[in-house]
């Protein structure tokens, strides 16, 4: 029974990940990010986003698995304008998991959290739940203008109507690195050999993605950036997403 | 009350169940609307739904949730009264009950078959909700039981089972009277219903014994629902929703919001059905003093809330407290505030607590205040979260419109179907609180 | 003269192209009917194997800047574009236009066959016709015109082609006997080539070592939005910014906040125009303080005595003060780099603003460092005709001759001036004026509408191609473009077309051009460039050096820095030094704004409209979609009394647009700006009636120096029409509200 407990207990530690292989974590250079919006794109090319149209747009019902987010401070003419790219944290205690009844999303060894499609029969309450406002919810079954079907990624699905979908930090990719260093008879994918789509786009390398469990990886590097910290950290969510804060320099 | 003659036994019995099975072109005219109106506004704008997607609503990204939602905690709350307030009178041997129980208890019973309903109309993907219920299947899944939905799942359904258990098991007697009243194809059928009753000191003693431990299981039940349910939001990191005061407001809500409820259901009855001589005064008054209470539980929770919002201090609180009393919807909130605080107050004249009709317009106010109250919790926290720059604003579609006057007519049907199946006033209840060596006239 | 781009790192990409296959099927391949299979063939194309991706380089052509990119293919269809890894100008990233070429090639709204007008001239109605009867048709109108030796009668404009396509249009006219071939490009900026080649004698753009410069001055020019090569300047700024231990500092100076702007650590919101004067002004400040060591200082000091900072105070709107500071930090950093552009070199003093810019650089000391203004080597490659890319007033001389009497025919090859010039231009009425006019497009838009004759174009993902970038990267760079997927429709590469009507024609055409397709072309003429570069001459040797540059997508040579004499430099600005105050058109009282239109981030110069990624993707810094909007101070929009999404009549002395209101926090008062792309009228689907073009309503005031279109000189009123709708937008609140989301604050909110 008690180590039935300890086991338990040991699950549920955030960075349980430890026994598997991968805990995948991103960093994010604020300095870097200029809010060029590649990666929105990129995003949208690789996992098939819908393109919603303008009247769904005007009722906010976007579906951009990765945004930018502007903040403006002080007045003109002293004034200045931050980005800041938001997708889905990756929360090693996310809030969204617990809301699903069905188990529709929910936390894999590799440290991602992973929605179902399939499972998943749209209560939404895990884009209430998330902090981030990161899930998007398919309002209807969008459909491509001929022949802009054939551009879609045979390697990711399609949402029907009335599914949540969200960033899975293309786990298509993880997947093929993976099997690929099985196929080459290596334990683990190589730092850098997975760049989801919004990494591998960026022009300004603002981006990078690795195994925070690999102490030498670059994403572990930049995590132990002292400039790093994590949005809505009070929340304790523990996202896997580090940013790395804008350096200021008022002249 | 000078003039009130009581009814004698045969009285009672001539009355309900005439009330039960002499129909008239009014009856046939108002059910007819009424199926009418929930087939129009109901059923054929969720079936389009259904057809297009839940995007015809006027949901978005940040309140993804909404009148749906709103309706169902509404409907839910409605619920709450019935069973538990005869519960709990039944089990303080308060005898006004007796009158008024049966009814009350319908109502619980078909507010929670309009509330399940909000649930389909809510769901994104509603052909799949039985992978809610934990069945062992071939793919070896189960729900999360940590999810506060999956509560739900069973607090509503062990409630609704309770329930529909509670009030047959209370109608058995009277089922077995309109057999005793009734000839051809509906006697056999209330032989059935009434599981060959013979109104033996036996049955009788063990009713009465099954009727008691069905109270006391409900009363908790109740209590525990309505807390469930707030812990859909109240486990949410929502501001505005994430407050451990959710659960005593939300049942406080659901009972006063189902004590109005009651309020009217009997006003209805007694002007439609003539149960003039069983619902009387002192329902009507007692019912009027459990309102003011309620109403002032409810007030001392709602300041509560407010006063913990900004005790906190926090960034995410104030804003959404500020956005609540001050935004778009503050309209809404303050009329919450006069009907739900302020109206209820006006019970302490007896001039207007006595009143059938001021009492049928206050126990409205309540509910359209109560239907608001859910609809701020619903529709002024989600849209305004933590991300300012992910700030929206959600307003219900024409089909959310349509769909939640359409749940009335809902409601309405089942229970014009129930007054005809099942007698409205419990017979033999009723004939408890008579004069007993009363024979007849 | 030190090197220090990344030119090893650009040796070793180029050795280590891995990516992409072989292609040379692919040609014979394409000539062929499409054939769908329900079950793959069994024996499969030789690099078509079911479920695995093949990855294709060829060269972006979104804009002008030349990105190479890797195609990633599945069952022969396109799935994504990725910038190529290999190539030195984006290394291996990519922009949001860039990566939306998915959205051209499977657009819906392509021109699928060869098109015959069969209405009125410009009234958009045509009927199918197959490309015999079409060459026919047209290589017998110019068959005839030469034959009449009035082939100067005939005239070619295309959009911006670059590499070999414009060697092989170039050749063309000179064969068939017309001198008349322009290139239109509404993004080309003619007043920064007229400023380097005064200062520089360069006919090409010197290349902007962001990456290495610790201080980055720009004067209007977005170098990270749309500015000659943003991705390019993207990589170098994330270089700029965190590639090394010290940290470059960021200045901009603009009027509207651009997305450069934004990410600056100071931005200065100078009067348009005031751009040149600023930057002498600091020029003169670093001379004044002795931070200047030439030997030309003395005559520097004379030559900068008018523009004391106190005197451009006032002018500028910016503090004597602040003009100092920022020329002392300029002048302490080092390296350090002043770039002009956008706004600044559009203004009818531009080519005099971007000539201070360049004296800012001398005088800072940054020409021919590292960090600064490097020089590209002269051209290795066998390009010999320079590109005829028009300026806005030889535009309106071509117009004028088309509305001549002589003009017979007129090629459009992929350019839309009836968009991207000013309704004041009449490009419409000079276009419906030519007798004959033939299209060369892949999309129906305003202007080929007005054809007679259209040829529908593969598009980029289709066709073959080179490119050399310009502006280069400081060494001798090309990249071949080749077709990533079979073409969907009927249609043709221009460079065939070219070569099929080059044939049919006769004459000595096919002789001089003896071509069989573009492909072939190409092969040729690339065998020439490496028969200078190698002793090896033989085929075999040539086809491996071909298909290794196909394999890697890029071509490039080890840097033959040329040096600059400084003096010469220095005598050539001295002399060209030399401001005039900008003028606007309309008087101040009446039109109380500047406009400043810019290129958006997804239209580019409105060719991207047509995209339902481009049209889907939020502004980056107002976050708005599928509309076009006009960006106003707050304190102007206070003032006014105007809301956001209130429709406003913006009216210039040539013309009147209506478009909705929105308060933009970072824009000079006096300043109104608007986003260029929106506003088509015959676009497709998704372009088609959304928004307006602030260009329509343009002043024709140019730039004195190049005659460059001065899209920055129009001055405008604006009022409001009492209409109001809703501007459709990303973003909520744009305020943190004390939150702490960017990490600058300590604790929690």
């Amino acid at each position: 029974m008690s180590t039935a407990l300890e086991k338990f207990k040991k699950y549920r530690k955030p960075g349980y990940y430890d026994k598997f292989d991968y805990h995948w974590t991103m960093s994010i250079d604020l300095d870097r990010c200029t809010g060029c919006e590649a990666c929105v794109v990129a995003c949208q090319a690789e996992n098939n986003l819908p393109i919603v149209g303008e009247q769904q747009f005007a009722m906010r019902r976007e579906i951009k698995w990765i945004r930018i987010e502007r903040y403006w401070e002080g007045e003109y003419p002293d004034i200045k304008l931050q980005f800041i790219p938001m997708l889905c944290q990756h929360c090693d205690q996310a809030p969204c998991e617990i809301a699903c009844p069905v188990f529709a999303t929910y936390h894999n060894q590799d440290g991602l959290n992973t929605q179902v499609y399939n499972r998943c029969i749209g209560t939404r309450t895990c884009a209430v739940y998330c902090p981030y406002e990161v899930r998007f919810f398919n309002w209807f079954t969008y459909e491509w203008d001929e022949p802009l079907e054939q551009q879609l990624n045979p390697d990711v699905t399609v949402r029907e109507k009335g599914v949540m979908e969200k960033c899975t930090f293309c786990i298509q990719r993880i997947r093929q690195a993976k099997d690929a260093a099985k196929d080459d008879s290596r334990r683990r994918v190589r730092d850098g050999e997975i760049k989801p789509a919004c990494v591998q786009s960026c022009p300004t390398e603002a981006m990078v993605f690795g195994d925070l469990n690999d102490p030498d990886s670059q994403v572990s590097k930049m995590a132990r950036n002292p400039r790093g910290y994590h949005v809505l950290e009070e929340l304790n969510t523990t996202p896997s997403i580090v940013y790395l804060k804008r350096v200021h320099t008022d002249g | 009350m000078a003039d009130y003659v009581e009814p004698t036994y045969a009285e009672v019995n001539q009355d309900v169940l005439r009330a039960m099975m002499e129909t008239g072109p009014k009856y046939w005219a108002t059910l007819g609307t009424s199926i009418a109106v929930a087939g129009i506004c109901f059923f054929i704008p969720w079936f389009y739904q259904l057809e297009v997607g839940v995007g015809v609503a006027g949901m978005n990204r940040s309140a993804v949730w909404g009148t749906y939602l709103s309706n169902f905690i509404f409907w839910i709350g409605l619920s709450h009264s019935g069973t538990l307030l005869s519960a709990v009178l039944h089990i303080t041997n308060s005898s006004w009950r007796k009158a008024i129980y049966r009814s009350a208890e319908a109502m619980t019973l078909f507010s929670l078959i309009t509330a399940a309903l909000f649930v389909m109309v809510h769901l994104g993907r509603v052909w799949f909700v039985h992978w809610t219920v934990p069945v062992p299947n071939q793919m070896g899944l189960w729900p999360n039981f940590r999810s506060p939905l999956m509560f739900d799942v069973m607090a509503i359904t062990t409630y609704l089972t309770a329930s529909s258990i509670f009030i047959y098991m209370g109608s058995v007697p009277d089922f077995a009277a309109v057999r005793d009243a009734s000839t051809g194809l509906r006697r056999k059928l209330y032989t059935i219903f009434s599981f060959g009753w013979r109104g033996t000191a036996k049955e009788w003693h063990t009713l009465g014994w099954a009727y008691t431990f069905f109270a006391v299981l409900v009363i908790p039940l109740a209590v525990s629902v309505h807390s469930i349910v707030s812990w859909d939001f109240a486990l949410s990191l929502v501001p505005g929703l994430h407050h451990t005061v959710f659960a005593p407001y939300f049942v406080t809500g659901a009972i006063f919001s189902g004590t109005a409820g009651i309020v009217t259901v009997m006003f209805l009855l007694r002007k439609y059905m003539n149960f003039e001589r069983y619902i009387r005064e002192i329902h009507l008054v007692n019912l009027g003093k459990l309102l003011v209470l309620l109403s002032l539980i409810w007030t001392y929770i709602n300041i509560m809330e407010v006063f913990t919002t900004w005790f906190s201090g926090s960034s995410y609180e104030l804003e959404a407290l500020e956005w609540r009393l001050t935004g778009f919807y503050a309209p809404m909130f303050w009329e919450m505030v006069l009907f739900c605080a302020v109206v209820p107050l006006l019970i302490l004249f007896k001039r207007i607590r006595t009143s059938w009709r001021s009492m049928l317009i206050i126990s409205i106010l309540i509910n359209i205040g109560m239907i608001s109250e859910r609809f701020i919790i619903v529709a002024t926290s989600q849209p305004r979260k933590f991300l300012p720059n992910a700030f929206g604003f959600y307003f219900p579609s024409a089909i959310e419109i349509s769909i939640t006057i359409g749940s009335f007519a809902v409601f309405t049907t089942l229970f014009l179907i129930f007054v005809k199946w099942v007698p409205a006033v419990s017979l033999y209840e009723v004939k408890e609180t008579l004069k007993p060596l009363r024979r007849s006239r | 003269m030190s090197n220090k781009i990344n030119r090893r790192d650009f040796l070793k990409f180029v050795g280590a192209g891995t990516l992409g296959a072989g292609a040379g099927f692919l040609a014979a391949d394409a000539s062929k009917m499409t054939t769908e299979f329900l079950i793959p063939q069994v024996n499969l194309p030789e690099d078509y194997s079911p479920g695995i991706a093949t990855w294709y380089h060829t060269v972006c052509t979104q804009c002008s800047a030349g990105c190479g990119i890797s195609v990633r293919t599945r069952e022969g269809r396109a799935k994504k574009i990725e910038g190529n890894p290999s190539h030195p100008v984006n290394q291996g990233r990519l922009c949001a236009l860039g990566q939306a070429g998915l959205n051209v090639l499977y657009n819906p709204d392509r021109i699928k066959t060869p098109l015959l007008r069969d209405g009125e001239r410009g009234s958009g109605s045509f009927s199918p016709i197959s490309w015999d009867q079409a060459l026919t048709t047209i290589s017998g109108v110019l068959g005839t015109l030469k034959i009449q030796k009035k082939a100067n009668n005939a005239y070619l404009l295309s959009g911006g082609v670059n590499g070999h396509l414009h060697e092989l249009f170039a050749l063309f006219m000179d064969q068939l006997g017309s001198k008349n071939y322009l290139q239109h490009e509404f993004s080309h900026p003619a007043s920064l080539y007229a400023a380097n080649k005064a200062c520089f004698d360069e006919d090409v753009l010197p290349y902007y070592d962001i990456r290495n410069s610790k201080y980055l001055l720009s004067f209007g020019a977005d170098y990270l939005g749309a500015w000659l090569s943003p991705v390019h300047h993207s990589v170098s700024y994330g270089h700029l910014r965190q590639g090394t231990e010290q940290r470059g500092r960021c200045v901009q100076v603009e009027a509207r906040m651009s997305l450069s702007g934004a990410n600056a650590d100071e931005w200065i919101a100078a009067r348009p125009g005031s751009e040149g004067m600023l930057a002498l002004a600091m020029a003169h400040s670093i001379v004044e303080q002795g931070l200047y060591a030439g030997a030309d200082a003395g005559d520097w000091k004379q030559a900068l005595g008018a523009y004391s900072p106190a005197s451009v105070a006032e002018r500028s709107g910016i503090s004597a003060d602040r003009i100092v500071r920022i020329a002392t930090e300029f002048a302490a950093a080092s390296p350090s780099l002043a770039i002009g552009g956008g706004a600044a070199g559009a203004s009818t003093n531009g080519t005099a603003n971007l000539v201070a810019v360049n004296v800012l650089n001398y005088i800072g000391g940054n020409i021919g460092e590292a960090g600064g203004i490097l020089f590209n080597p002269a051209s290795t490659f066998s390009i010999d005709a320079p590109r005829p890319r028009a300026s806005y007033q030889q535009m309106l001389k071509l117009f004028a001759s088309l509305r001549g009497n002589d003009a017979e025919v007129l090629i459009l090859h992929d350019t839309n001036p009836v968009f991207t010039l000013p309704a004041a231009a009449n490009v419409k009425e000079a276009v419906m004026a030519v007798p004959y006019v033939i299209g060369m497009s892949s999309f129906m838009d305003e202007t080929m509408a007005l054809a007679d004759i259209i040829l529908p174009l593969d598009t980029y993902l289709e066709a073959w191609g080179d490119n050399i970038p310009d502006p280069g990267v400081g060494f001798a760079v090309a990249s071949i473009a080749q077709p990533v997927v079979k073409r969907l429709y009927d249609t043709r590469s221009a460079g065939d077309i070219i070569l099929a009507l080059a044939h049919q024609i006769g004459g000595e055409l096919p002789a001089n051009m003896p071509w069989t397709s573009m492909e072939n072309y190409l092969m040729e003429m690339w065998r020439s460039v490496y028969r200078g570069k190698s002793d090896d001459s033989s085929d075999q040797g040539f086809r491996k050096f071909w298909t290794s540059i196909l394999e890697s997508g890029v071509w490039g040579e080890s840097p033959q820095q040329q040096d600059r004499p400084h003096q010469a430099m220095g005598r050539a600005m001295l002399s060209a030094v030399g401001m005039a105050q900008p003028s606007f058109a309309g008087n101040e009282s009446e039109y109380r704004f500047v406009m400043q239109p810019y290129l958006s981030l997804a239209f580019h110069d409105g060719r991207g409209a047509n995209l339902p990624w481009m049209q889907e993707l939020p502004d980056p810094l107002t976050s708005i979609v599928y509309n076009s909007w006009v960006e106003l101070n707050p304190k102007t929009a206070a003032e006014l009394a105007i809301g956001e999404g209130d429709v406003l009549l913006v009216e210039s002395t040539v013309g009147r647009f209506e478009a909705p209101a929105f308060i933009y926090e970072a824009i000079r008062p006096d300043v109104v700006a608007m986003p260029i792309g929106q506003g088509h009228g015959n676009y497709g689907r998704y372009a088609s009636g959304r928004g307006s073009n602030p260009i329509e309503i343009l002043a024709p005031e140019t730039d004195s120096g190049s005659g460059g279109l001065a899209w920055s000189a129009t001055r405008v009123k604006i009022s409001k029409t009492g209409r109001r709708v809703h501007v459709i937008k990303t973003d909520g609140t744009t305020r943190d509200l004390g939150r702490n989301i960017l990490g600058q604050k300590d604790g929690h909110a």
